[in-house]
């Protein structure tokens, strides 16, 4: 337990010493990522032997006051956090169109890492409210890095998420009248299916749908997203819309008594299905690259959802895994596609989708991360995408009555694989490419390429991975 | 008492709520979600006297609310100002409409 | 209850409505922030009324005073047309608007309130336990000692937001303003004014302790008292670029966080302060926060630019 608080306290004591020194280095950052990575890993490591563990902060009795909870996912998730923050700050030092020199980026990017380790770990209702607010203030002070024409969807970005932290807000006050606790544990054993819990339930769900875009709560997210530095939208995507996530999953599976999660299951579904068709459709037809990048993010909560939405309708504990897979696979296909990206918009100078004519000639690298990554999204095997989508339609297709979810899974699915070829299609048109302004950078390419090949790696370890999802999700 | 004040918090996040959903200008959606914030303490307040002595954990809660919804406000309003005066100098012509939500 | 007192509680309640209905819908946005502010004030009166001091002071100086005057900064830079009346309100298409979304609202309210009513008789569990730890806090104020024993880890997150509120604020450049010339009357009664907040910041913080008060309405008095100074130009600009600035802004966080990491080495348990040493620890960490509030709330009202970058 003691691992994962340091894990928190090391960016955050980063960010401060940054702030105070006004330093601009970027090796603090990708040192202390290092840091805090280990020591995520060695927490990992012990929940995995011991099981999960509790801190209750100032040793004061638990309902009482703030608890640590260390479970396997939450651990899971301290790893993932810090390692896609110590990918994204080697790529914000090394390339030149991380658009984040001589700004707030590193202090910001450790506050970030420190509240979303501070999110996983946290195991009270209030808590979470005063971290969401945490994460969307830095979220939207991050976006604002990339200067005026960022403003507008910043400030739409900080409005809606206020405004979703009060739905969250005023469910919490709800649950704490009723019950008198605001710990997550003990609340669990408390609630009922009454009107009140019901109320408290679709105010906290809303929220929380708001903050983490799913459909059709998702128009804020695009706009902020794509005009944000392409090393913020890859921290935003793969990061930041997990946080609501996770509160929501732990909402509804452990809170939720099961009568209410039955009749709110299959509206999440639907709503997960409607965000693959729309979200993948829009990026379908987004005329920038960054843009198509972002809708192809609301698309891809749509499996998350969906799958949160069935583990809830049928009560099946398998489902859990699916979820998780979704969220490890999404995020590291995600950062590469952002750096691939944004490093692809810089080099050939134009942030249309038309722009990256013949880009496999011009620039192969970072177009093969752009399509691995891609393959990962649309759930080719063996990729950790396609891991995630077998455990899913596994339980759809084992039964015919689920087979209208499966087929919305497969629409879905040829949607995504049309966004992501009409990308790659374009790139292998070598007859006129655009003419990089710039000798492409291969480092950062090769970097972009990383998280890419890890989530492809996911497939070496699918059946422990699985397996042990499967033992401590349930 | 509290269910008069327990009513009160109900409406006035409501208010916020629609006056958030209908305004179209940023100064008057920032106080939208002020009023929205208020209604959600108001509800707490209003929790925290049902006891034989008000509940502490309440009052705590909501100053911490009240820190956050500062500092949020401030930035927002911070933010609204060169989107009003870009979205004024972009559409003097026709009707000037601010970016809406 | 008595008849007198539940006519208070319906006025107090109707007005508050009142107020905000004119805050959200006058047509004159200088007209909706005054009244936001008498909506404010209004509110710090209605937590006196509900037991809540700590709220009341609170409420007053960083609800209506710092926001009030964080809208009035705003509406003095907006453009002209800002300010105008505006029209748009009684168009007809917004009439079909308002009708349906007035409708969506009343059925709304019938949900919340079969929600919210069962409220009433709802367990009341964690005052007593909190009542029942008080002797081993340090302090004698239960909302100090929720804030800085049972939830001193929100209290920490919180200073962290107070912080990026700052980070963000500093990341939108604006075109740079001029203060105008103070006003003889103005400087005269600043410098009779700021001693005053000092003491009085000083005597909340202290106070803080055992009664209502403590490091954030502190911080809010104290930064009021620089922010008139500033306005003045009795102040020099406070510069993100002196190290001390930064140092006080960072201060309050720095401050808790070594406490929690010595607590830690010493007890083996994050945020627990030895018992002994728990009162003078908490005073530290709030005399820490306080200034760092302050400081980062002046550097939000009165921070230009030049101040605020690089």
């Amino acid at each position: 337990m003691n691992y994962a608080v340091i894990s928190l306290l090391i960016p955050l004591l980063t960010a401060l010493m940054l702030l105070v020194t006004r330093s601009r280095n970027g090796w603090w950052v990708i040192g202390s990522s290092t840091l805090s990575l280990s020591s995520a890993a060695v927490a990992l490591q012990s929940v995995m032997h011991g099981g999960s563990q509790w801190l209750n902060l100032g040793d004061w009795e638990s309902p009482l006051a703030i608890r640590f909870h260390l479970m396997p996912v939450s651990a899971l998730l301290l790893v993932f956090t810090a390692l896609i923050h110590l990918l994204v700050s080697i790529y914000a030092e090394r390339s030149r169109h991380s658009q984040t020199k001589r700004t707030d980026f590193w202090p910001l990017a450790s506050l970030l890492h420190a509240g979303l380790a501070a999110l996983w770990l946290s195991n009270d209702l209030f808590n979470w409210y005063v971290t969401l607010e945490l994460l969307g203030l830095v979220s939207v002070a991050l976006v604002t890095i990339s200067g005026p024409k960022a403003y507008g969807p910043a400030l739409r970005y900080l409005l809606l998420s206020l405004a979703a932290s009060l739905f969250y807000l005023l469910g919490v006050a709800v649950l704490y009248g009723r019950y008198g606790v605001l710990d997550l544990a003990v609340l669990a054993e408390l609630t009922d299916a009454g009107p009140t819990t019901r109320l408290a339930l679709v105010l906290m769900t809303l929220g929380l749908m708001l903050k983490a875009a799913c459909w059709p709560l998702h128009l804020w997210l695009p706009p902020a997203h794509a005009s944000a530095p392409t090393a913020v939208s890859a921290l935003l995507s793969a990061l930041v819309v997990k946080g609501p996530l996770f509160i929501l999953w732990m909402l509804w599976s452990r809170v939720a008594p099961s009568e209410l999660a039955v009749q709110a299951g299959p509206l999440l579904a639907l709503a997960g299905i409607m965000a693959l068709i729309f979200g993948g459709w829009s990026a379908l037809r987004a005329p920038y690259i960054k843009t198509l990048v972002a809708y192809s993010t609301v698309a891809q909560l749509g499996y998350a959802l969906l799958a949160l939405g069935l583990l809830l309708y049928w009560q099946k504990p398998e489902l859990h895994v699916a979820l998780w897979l979704f969220v490890l696979a999404h995020g590291l296909a995600k950062v590469s596609m952002f750096l691939a990206a944004g490093e692809m918009q810089g080099a050939l100078g134009s942030k249309r989708v038309r722009g990256l004519k013949g880009a496999t000639q011009t620039m192969p690298v970072a177009m093969f991360a752009f399509a691995v990554a891609g393959g990962s999204l649309i759930g080719l095997p063996p990729s950790g995408g396609f891991l995630a989508k077998w455990v899913l339609l596994r339980e759809l297709l084992l039964q015919p009555v689920h087979w209208p979810w499966a087929a919305g899974v497969l629409l879905g699915t040829l949607i995504s694989a049309a966004y992501v070829f009409r990308v790659v299609t374009l790139a292998f048109d070598r007859a006129n490419p655009t003419r990089p302004s710039y000798d492409p950078d291969r480092f950062a390419q090769w970097l972009a390429l990383l998280p890419a090949i890890l989530v492809w790696g996911m497939a070496l370890i699918s059946r422990p991975l699985i397996e042990w999802l499967t033992g401590v999700t349930a | 008492m509290t269910l008069t004040y327990l009513a009160t918090g109900a409406v006035l996040w409501l208010l916020g709520l629609h006056a958030l959903l209908v305004q179209r200008q940023v100064l008057r959606q920032i106080i939208a979600i002020n009023v929205m914030g208020s209604g959600v303490f108001m509800v707490m307040v209003a929790l925290a006297t049902r006891g034989t002595s008000t509940d502490p954990i309440l009052h705590a809660l909501v100053v911490t609310g009240l820190v956050v919804a500062v500092s949020a406000t401030a930035f927002a309003l911070r933010l609204a100002l060169p989107v009003i005066k870009a979205s004024r100098s972009s559409a003097k012509s026709s009707r000037a409409v601010e970016p809406k939500l | 209850m008595s008849g007198v007192e539940s006519v208070f509680d319906f006025a107090l309640a109707g007005l508050l409505l009142m107020l905000a209905i004119g805050a959200l819908h006058a047509p004159r946005l200088y007209v909706c922030v005054m009244l936001f502010i008498a909506f404010g004030l209004v509110l710090a009166l209605t937590w006196a009324r509900l037991g809540a001091p700590d709220l009341a002071l609170a409420e007053a100086a960083i609800g209506a005073g710092l926001t009030g005057v964080l809208m009035l900064g705003m509406l003095a830079r907006s453009p002209q047309e800002v300010m105008e009346v505006s029209r748009r309100v009684l168009s007809r298409g917004n009439l079909a608007v308002w009708a349906l979304s007035g409708l969506v609202l009343v059925m709304l309210s019938q949900v919340l309130w079969r929600g919210v009513s069962g409220l009433l008789d709802g367990p009341v569990l964690l005052p007593d336990m909190a009542a029942h730890h008080q002797e081993q806090t340090g302090v004698d104020h239960p909302v100090t000692a929720v804030l800085l024993n049972y939830r001193a880890w929100d209290t920490l997150l919180e200073l962290v937001v107070l912080l990026l509120a700052l980070l963000g604020v500093r990341q939108v450049r604006l075109s740079r303003e001029r203060f105008p010339a103070p006003w003889p009357l103005l400087l005269a009664w600043t410098r009779v004014l700021v001693p005053l907040t000092v003491l009085v910041g000083g005597y909340v913080l202290w106070r803080g302790a055992f009664a209502p008060g403590g490091a954030f309405q502190a911080g809010a008095v104290l930064a009021a008292g620089a922010v008139a100074l500033r306005l003045c130009q009795v102040l020099p600009p406070i510069r993100w670029q002196q190290l001390w600035v930064r140092a006080l802004i960072v201060g309050g966080l720095m401050i808790f966080l070594l406490v929690g990491l010595v607590s830690a080495g010493w007890r083996g348990g994050w945020l627990a302060y030895p018992s002994a040493w728990a009162g003078t620890m908490i005073l530290l960490i709030e005399v820490a926060a306080a200034l760092s509030i302050a400081t980062i709330l002046t550097l939000l009202v009165v921070g230009e630019d030049e101040e605020l970058w690089p």
